[in-house]
């Protein structure tokens, strides 16, 4: 019996956990370039555990465990921002930026210049353009950004927006402020499809996230109530068992 | 439960979302007024699995681990910069930039400011100044016997004095661009200052150097999209509602917990 109630506790864990995740879901709905995540359970089967020993091939008992977790790297929908540094990415594909730690990658698009002209992120690392980052003297205007990512000014070309994409997007790793890291190189794209003065909204689907919330916690209290009754037989248990027949 | 604490910056993130939103839709008629938008990054995320530790003593690795993020924080709020609509205003010193930069003024203390708005008036000295009494970087003054004035799209301020069918040049407006101009720093009034992010301001006269041409007659009004600022309240304020669902469910789950007996 007391083995149902750790098998109840396991569900409860894990579901906590899943709404820790569905929370930073809800709350990241209008992060620019956000990627939805959801936690994938798995069965862990342990050998039944008595008093005194482990009985090992007898009973066995499956536990919950989250093992994994899945990312959804669909697009989210482009919003006009009219800012002509901002860039979304239409379809994969992503912005190679510089930090002191290497390059990072986001789905974020929206630059700006820091005090030098130089193009960087919100976050003030450097946008990575043809291997290098990009400064723009003061007197440049009419900052233009292809859909293939070249840049170009009242002064001609300036360089292009170097786009990364990986034969796995499952490997990339968050690092929070909407950056990613990678294990694995980059590759260049063959085509890239940039749109200038959108970005990319969050691809959280709140419906999806409201439902799975109401599921957690039908879950959660479906288990609680198991775990009450587990006690109450308990109690019975143990009141009948004491009864002395006279 | 961290469900809590992530939702309750989900809340704190969307209410200032309805603060910039606000000031947006206040300053709707504003001159000059150049719209905000705030900025969003999620936080930092905890391993619970990492990806890529070992699984087996074949070396198999974990494809792709656990993380849970602990919500989401401000990023910036940024100003877009983009032009707003002229409008004719029929008063000869109201004066709109077509394109880059900005008038310079000159503050209480010396300090410059700059601003997008340009509806001048003259003082009792005659000076250029703005509705607020600060002058024109470079002063300009107008003379008491002028009849009409005509500035010009590079910025030169003639006056037609007295029965004078000949224009005189009194003075000639000059325009500041930033490296950053989303980095300037609003005070109010509708006008920026310098920071260390905006880079230096480059003077030059207008139509030169990347600066824009100046409009006589016109002032240029605030770059705020009615509809677009509804449709993003609608979307704050939802999220809001939603994160503040997420702080319900957490409570009642531990309200479940603390009911077990």
């Amino acid at each position: 019996m007391s083995n149902a109630i750790r098998i109840a506790l396991s569900q409860q864990v894990a579901l906590k956990r899943q709404l820790a995740t569905v929370a930073n879901n809800l709350a990241n709905m209008n992060t620019t370039g956000f990627k939805a995540e959801n936690l994938v359970f798995e069965e862990h089967i342990m050998p039944g555990a008595s008093m005194d020993n482990v009985n090992i091939g007898s009973t066995q008992i499956s536990y919950v465990s989250d093992t994994m977790l899945m990312r959804d790297f669909s697009s989210g929908g482009l919003k006009t921002t009219d800012n002509p540094l901002d860039v979304a990415i239409n379809g994969k594909g992503w912005f190679t930026v510089q930090t002191p730690l290497g390059d990072r990658y986001t789905r974020n698009g929206h630059f700006t210049l820091n005090s030098n002209g130089q193009l960087v992120t919100s976050s003030g690392h450097p946008v990575v353009v043809d291997g290098g980052p990009l400064s723009f003297s003061p007197e440049e205007t009419d900052i233009t950004i292809a859909s293939d990512g070249t840049i170009s000014t009242n002064q001609g070309v300036r360089g292009k927006l170097q786009i990364a994409i990986f034969e796995m997007e499952s490997i990339l790793k968050k690092e929070g402020a909407n950056l990613f890291s990678s294990v694995d190189a980059a590759r260049t794209p063959e085509f890239v499809s940039l749109a200038q003065g959108m970005v990319e909204n969050s691809n959280v689907e709140p419906i999806e996230q409201m439902t799975k919330m109401i599921e957690i916690q039908r879950a959660y209290e479906r288990t609680a109530s198991m775990i009450e009754k587990l006690g109450q037989m308990k109690t019975n248990a143990i009141g009948k068992l004491a009864q002395v027949a006279a | 439960m961290k469900s809590l604490y992530t939702a309750a910056t989900g809340m704190m993130a969307q209410q200032l979302n309805v603060e910039v939103i606000s000031n947006n839709i206040a300053n709707m008629r504003t001159t000059g007024y150049k719209r905000q938008r705030a900025e969003f990054q999620d936080l930092l995320y905890q391993n619970l699995r990492r990806q890529g530790s070992t699984t087996s003593a074949d070396g198999s690795t974990v494809p792709s681990g656990i993380q849970v993020g602990a919500g989401v924080k401000t990023g910036a709020t940024y100003r877009v910069m983009s032009q707003g609509s002229l409008a004719f205003t029929e008063k000869n010193l109201d004066l709109a930039i077509r394109g880059e930069g900005f008038f310079q003024i000159e503050l209480s203390g010396g300090q410059t400011g700059y601003s997008r708005d340009g509806t001048f008036e003259r003082d009792a000295e005659g000076n250029m100044v703005t509705l607020d009494g600060y002058k024109l970087i470079p002063n300009i003054v107008i003379p008491e016997s002028s009849r009409d004035i005509s500035i010009g799209k590079d910025g030169s301020v003639d006056v037609f004095l007295d029965d004078s069918t000949v224009a005189t040049n009194v003075g000639q407006i000059t325009l500041a661009r930033f490296a950053n101009k989303a980095g300037l720093e609003a005070i109010g009034d509708n006008i920026l200052l310098e920071t260390p992010s905006s880079g230096t301001a480059n003077v030059a006269i207008a139509g030169s150097s990347g600066t824009g041409n100046i409009l006589q007659n016109f002032v240029e009004q605030s770059n705020v999209n009615a509809v677009q600022e509804i449709s993003e309240l609608i979307t704050a304020q939802r999220a809001y509602e939603m994160n503040s669902k997420v702080i319900t469910v957490s409570d009642e789950m531990m309200s479940v917990t603390a009911r077990l007996k």
